[in-house]
């Protein structure tokens, strides 16, 4: 531990200059099962925690984690959530533990985070913390058996527009972004002290494959599916929302124009006559006329966000198809021998 | 004597109170003087009460209650002096202003009484005299104190106009009191003269009135000049009476246009002026003449109606009625004349007489007299409180119109203009459409009666006319004897035929809506069906004006229920669900007034609705319609709900009865059902079960059901459909507990025979409902297991969505690249809207008669995408299957064409689309 600080620091006076991306999220075994138990406990309810650790050049090393109580909808307790914080914050300095904030975790039900809360509390955290990510855990997926550990964070284009609020379709274009770029995944590589790692495979050598997983052989996945395309359904819904939003902007747009046009040939007409006359033409360009006032274009980030979803649930449901298919096999071929 | 009591009572105010006996004493005189007046007017008059006219005595006694009005309030006035009351004094002042004006119109002179002049003197005087007096000014009470200065302003200005008469009368202040005397026998002199048979005598006197005013004072001859003009003109209508030689045309238009052109100012009666012009149709010279004041007659008898909303008197209906005929009697007589709106006749057109060969134009309109005196019927029946005998009197009165509608048409015809002569054939379906066979016999007998009856009458009002000795005496060429055809319907059929050959395009339309409202009263589904569709009216009927949409409403309706008699619920909903689907049933039909929550109506939307209610007995039972759509409803629902137990929300049939099911199912005690909903409910309950035979005893308890013609034969069918559906909803509900179902087990349930209950099963399996098949040799049902489990339920949702997610983004290129425009993507939504099943309670196309109109504008659009119209036309539904054909490639399609728009051939043109069991 000790060694491992003394290299941080030399790394992080060394590479101040140089902000190299972030490469890989290393946690500590602990801190992963910390969050598990804490997710899995209060499960279906959602829970948040803070992560703490040290950002080390390419590599944010979480070294530790404690629970947020469960939030409730009330100005005082939400004051309290921040009391609870910061003492917690200061209790851990007090024993000398890393109590610099990396970011934070929390639980979701199938994959279903992609909202426009999660990029609100991203860019809260961004505008302290250089670098943060978000540790996303889904107890049901991790049902089936996967561990569903997924450490998240924005893309900086995408920051950077979101911080304008500007989601045209112009804009979009000028930076090349889609919705496949609005998160970034970050690999997680799980980090284990030696003493640990040494443990562990004094351990495994005593126990050879014993102990079976069942988990992994469980055949009724029927209501995560179900759930998963009744979501998907959901979705659908919002995007067919936003289309229409979209083809009302459309609609209008058109209108104005067509009224725009109307406007100009009218007021060219004018001025042909004007000119006949021998008087100066009016300007061509009226901004005080409200059909030349922009209809503000709808904004694309919802629709990414849903479709972002869209994703992934399509993936959960592959992926799960799949496993189901193999172990269907199995079982058949079990059942024939 | 005022002058006495003037000239003592000018500085102390002590003195009034013995005053006030020289007052009595003097008001005494003066009724004295009136009585006098009275009892010689009857001592000369006595002999020649007799013949007088009732007309004129009215007059005469109104201008003596005037004048005596006038002398009691200077009496008024004079107390209120006294006692130094200026308040009243006011108010009297005020009072005497308005009588003089009456006294004016009544006397027709510019000449103003000198008993307000006196009074006028009188006023000035204590005016003067009071302001002098400071002291008594302060002691005044201050609303006495303000009367007194407002009074002093008043009076300034009001004696401004009759400053020389003042001043005359200051002059010679004497004098004036013969002068009142005067005037008494002026008056006197008025009266008795107007009872003269004599011209000469009146002659006579009235120079003798003039002698009179030179003698008293020479400045009055103006006045009394005046006076005798306005008698004289009087005296013209006795003229007119006494001597038809004398009278010529040209007095007669003189004085018809002096009539006339008072019409409307203020202060001319109305009944007098009607009065007046009746009296010169009878001294009317030629035929063209007579028309033309009776014309003038009718509107003036319009005019009687006092205001909008309110109708006109019954009496004078029906003189105007009888009005007509005379015109229509004229016009048959001598077809030379023509009457005509669109040219302003020549000044003397209406000279030629009878003998005159060419065309004599008349200016006139003969359909909007006779639409307004329509109106002004179905007004009368509107205000009239429906439960009353006056109502059915005033029904009674119906033939007389239809006779003079009918003969308006006949001369129409004959003349040619068949443009108005549709429109007056308009006004005849109207009144018939909605008739029964059976009111319309009763109708047909009420005018053969009313005939043998009115033929007496007749024959007295001939005389009558023969008696005032009109000059153009005109026969009655015009049958005042209703020809009805044996059938009403034969009725309706002659009418129509005419009005769909010339009738403009609101007249057809009314006239088609009218007729298929008679189709549907006569059961003849239909053809009421047919002429629907070919009409089109759907499309058009949100343009037309309130009453042809109300009108539109009340033929569905009546389609409805003549859908539900025939036996064709499906249809019969179609019809009356968009009719529920708002809750404003009363307000749609114009049956009363139906009271929202939400806004408020503003008394102007209010006046505007009250105009447009129908008369109580055009109605259509609300009751019995609200029973039939809610029977027709449950019907179709409960084996729907049954059928799609695992997912109710996708597809419902009928919103509203959903709805109430669930506000019913929310009940903790269901108590014995009393109104109709619970009646429905209760059945539904039932028939949930499957219990065919409690579904149809609390149905049958309904008491409306006899209020249908062929009752047993409805309730008949009902029974029939009962059970139908009842056997329907225990297959949908408990098929999955069976393996196998025995077709006699079946029979001995539901009470059906082997065949019927073999072709509803067979009907179910074609239409893949029921997962099972026959098993012929057994006599057995064999169920297959084909539930689909949720997650196939689920992804064939969502199959569904993104089949519409990818037309709409489709349609969002096509948009984009300016492919097919913007409206074909709006057109097609109303396809994307049914799949989406999203049409939210069906947001009707019935037409919406809220007064919001104008601000649903910019949202009908959106009601028109929303769905459902109560019949598919022809064309909308090839459309729509044009439509869901070429979007066929999505394999979506397949899932969402169960909603059904595939149907069998007779359901399609009437039905819903989505009126269909998917």
């Amino acid at each position: 531990m000790a060694n491992s600080m003394a290299r941080s620091f030399l790394q992080v006076a060394a590479t101040e200059e140089v902000a190299s991306p972030l490469r890989v999220v290393q946690i500590e075994g602990l801190v992963i099962l910390k969050i598990i138990k804490h997710c899995k406990e209060f499960s279906p309810a959602l829970v948040t925690g803070q992560l703490l650790g040290l950002d080390v050049g390419s590599v944010l090393e979480v070294t530790n984690c404690f629970p947020f109580p469960i939030r409730e909808e009330d100005e005082e307790i939400e004051a309290d959530g921040a009391n609870y914080q910061l003492e917690m914050m200061r209790c851990l300095r007090e024993v000398n533990v890393d109590n610099n904030t990396v970011g934070w975790y929390q639980s979701t039900i199938l994959g279903s985070y992609q909202t426009v809360e999660l990029i609100e509390t991203f860019t809260n955290y961004q505008e302290n913390i250089r670098r943060c990510v978000c540790i996303i855990y889904d107890p049901s997926r991790s049902n089936q058996g996967v561990l569903a550990l997924k450490a998240l964070k924005l893309s900086d284009s995408f920051m950077e527009l979101y911080r304008a609020n500007n989601f045209t379709g112009e804009k979009l274009r000028e930076k090349n972004l889609s919705w496949v770029d609005i998160f970034e995944e970050i690999p997680i590589k799980v980090s284990n002290s030696a003493l640990i790692s040494a443990f562990m495979t004094e351990l495994e050598s005593d126990t050879p494959v014993t102990q079976c997983d069942y988990d992994g052989l469980q055949l009724s996945t029927k209501p995560y599916m179900e759930r998963n395309v009744e979501f998907l359904i959901e979705c659908m819904d919002d995007l067919s929302m936003e289309q229409q939003k979209f083809q009302f902007y459309y609609r209008s747009l058109s209108r104005q124009q067509a009224q725009q046009q109307a406007w100009l040939q009218k007021r060219r007409t004018e001025n042909m006559a004007r000119k006949a006359a021998g008087e100066e033409p009016l300007p061509e360009e009226d901004p005080s006329n409200p059909i030349f006032k922009p209809i503000p274009e709808p904004s694309r980030l919802e629709s990414f966000l849903v479709t972002n979803q869209i994703e992934n649930y399509c993936n959960q449901i592959n992926g799960v198809a799949g496993q189901n298919f193999n172990r269907l096999y199995l079982m058949k071929s079990l059942q024939d021998n | 004597m005022a002058s006495k009591f003037w000239t003592q009572g000018g500085s102390d105010t002590e003195e009034e109170e013995t005053d006030i006996e020289d007052e009595i004493e003097n008001g005494g005189a003066g009724e004295t003087t009136a009585a006098a007046a009275g009892s010689r007017y009857l001592q000369t008059n006595a002999s020649d009460s007799d013949d007088s006219d009732g007309q004129k005595r009215v007059v005469r006694s109104a201008k003596d209650k005037r004048f005596e009005e006038m002398a009691s309030t200077v009496d008024q006035m004079k107390n209120a002096m006294k006692i130094n009351d200026w308040v009243s004094l006011q108010e009297s002042f005020d009072k005497i202003n308005k009588q003089l004006e009456k006294v004016m119109r009544v006397t027709e002179s510019d000449r103003v009484p000198n008993l307000y002049i006196k009074c006028l003197v009188m006023l000035e005087d204590f005016l003067a005299e009071a302001l002098a007096n400071k002291e008594a000014k302060k002691k005044m009470s201050s609303s006495n104190h303000k009367a007194l200065n407002a009074m002093k302003q008043k009076l300034k200005k009001n004696n401004k106009q009759y400053e020389e008469l003042i001043n005359k009368y200051r002059e010679n202040p004497e004098s004036e009191e013969e002068k009142f005397e005067d005037e008494d026998e002026d008056e006197d002199e008025d009266e008795s003269g107007s009872e003269l048979e004599d011209p000469s005598q009146i002659a006579a006197e009235s120079s003798d009135e003039d002698d009179e005013g030179e003698d008293v004072d020479d400045d009055d001859a103006d006045g009394a000049w005046e006076k005798k003009l306005s008698k004289k003109e009087k005296l013209m209508d006795r003229e007119f009476k006494k001597d038809p030689s004398e009278i010529t045309w040209d007095t007669v238009n003189k004085k018809f246009k002096e009539v006339v052109a008072a019409r409307g100012r203020k202060g001319t009666g109305k009944f007098e002026q009607v009065e007046q012009l009746t009296f010169l149709t009878k001294v009317a010279k030629t035929p063209a003449q007579k028309l033309e004041i009776l014309f003038s007659v009718i509107s003036a008898q319009f005019d009687v109606n006092p205001g909008l909303s309110g109708h006109m008197p019954i009496n004078v209906w029906k003189k105007c009625v009888q009005n007509m005929l005379v015109i229509l009697d004229i016009l048959v007589q001598y077809p030379n004349i023509v009457v005509d709106d669109m040219v302003e006749p020549d000044e003397n057109e209406t000279q030629k007489g009878a003998d005159y060969d060419g065309t004599i134009r008349v200016w006139g309109n003969l359909v909007a007299f006779l639409e307004r005196i329509d109106n002004e019927f179905f007004k009368s029946l509107q205000c009239i409180d429906p439960h009353t005998r006056e109502y059915v009197e005033r029904l009674r009165d119906e033939p007389l119109f239809l006779v003079l509608a009918q003969n308006v048409q006949e001369y129409l015809e004959r003349i040619g203009d068949l443009k108005s002569a549709a429109k007056v054939a308009l006004r005849r379906v109207e009144l018939v459409y909605y008739k029964p066979q059976e009111v319309y016999d009763a109708m047909r007998q009420l005018a053969v009666l009313s005939e043998d009856g009115e033929k007496d009458g007749d024959e007295t009002k001939v005389e009558e006319t023969r008696g005032t000795s009109a000059f153009v005496v005109t026969p009655e060429l015009v049958s005042r004897k209703l020809t009805f055809p044996e059938n009403s319907r034969a009725l309706m059929d002659i009418l129509v035929t005419l009005i769909y050959k010339s009738g403009d395009e609101r007249t057809k339309a009314r006239a088609m809506l009218c007729d298929i409202y008679h189709h549907a009263l006569f059961d003849e589904f239909s053809i009421a069906r047919d002429l629907l569709l070919m009409s089109h009216l759907q499309d058009t009927i949100q343009h037309m004006d309130v009453s042809t949409q109300i009108l539109f409403n009340r033929a569905m309706a009546q389609v409805g229920l003549c859908a539900f008699r025939v036996g064709l619920i499906a249809e019969g909903h179609g019809c009356l669900s968009e009719l529920y689907s708002g809750g404003r049933v009363k307000e749609l039909l114009a049956q009363g007034v139906s009271q929202s929550r939400y806004h408020e109506k503003t008394p102007e939307q209010e006046r505007l609705e009250r105009r447009r209610q129908m008369p109580y007995h055009m109605h259509i039972n609300l009751e019995l319609l609200e029973a039939v759509h809610l029977i027709c409803a449950m019907l179709l629902e409960v084996p729907n709900m049954a059928a799609n137990s695992l997912d109710a929300k996708r597809k419902v049939i009928s919103k509203t009865f959903r709805r109430l099911l669930e506000v019913s199912e929310r009940q903790p005690f269901t108590g014995p059902p009393e109104n109709v909903r619970d009646h429905v409910m209760a059945a539904t309950r039932a028939l949930c079960k499957g219990d065919f035979q409690k579904a149809f005893d609390v149905i049958n308890s309904l008491d409306v059901w006899k209020l249908l013609r062929n009752r047993e034969s409805v309730l008949e069918m009902l029974k029939a459909k009962i059970k139908e559906e009842a056997l329907r909803t225990y297959l949908f509900t408990y098929c999955s507990s069976y393996d196998t179902l025995g077709l006699d087990q079946l029979t001995k349930m539901f009470d059906l025979s082997d065949a019927q209950i073999h072709s509803i099963v067979s009907k179910m399996l074609v239409n893949e409902e029921l997962h099972a098949s026959w098993d012929q040799p057994t006599r057995c049902i064999i169920f297959h297991d084909v539930e689909y489990s949720r997650l196939q339920a689920l992804a064939f949702q969502l199959t569904e969505k993104l089949s519409i997610l990818a037309e709409s983004n489709e349609r969002a290129v096509e948009a984009r690249f300016g492919g097919g425009g913007l409206d074909l993507p709006l057109r097609r939504r109303d396809n994307q809207e049914y799949a989406a099943g999203t049409s939210g309670g069906g947001g009707g196309r019935w037409p919406d008669l809220s007064y919001n109109q104008g601000r649903q504008g910019s949202s009908g659009r959106a009601a028109y995408t929303g769905g459902g119209r109560p019949l598919a036309l022809g064309q909308a539904s090839r459309d729509r299957s044009s439509q869901s054909r070429g979007t066929g490639g999505y394999s979506g399609r397949a899932g969402s064409g169960m909603r059904g728009y595939q149907m069998d051939a007779s359901a399609r043109m009437v039905s819903l689309s989505r009126g269909v069991r998917g």
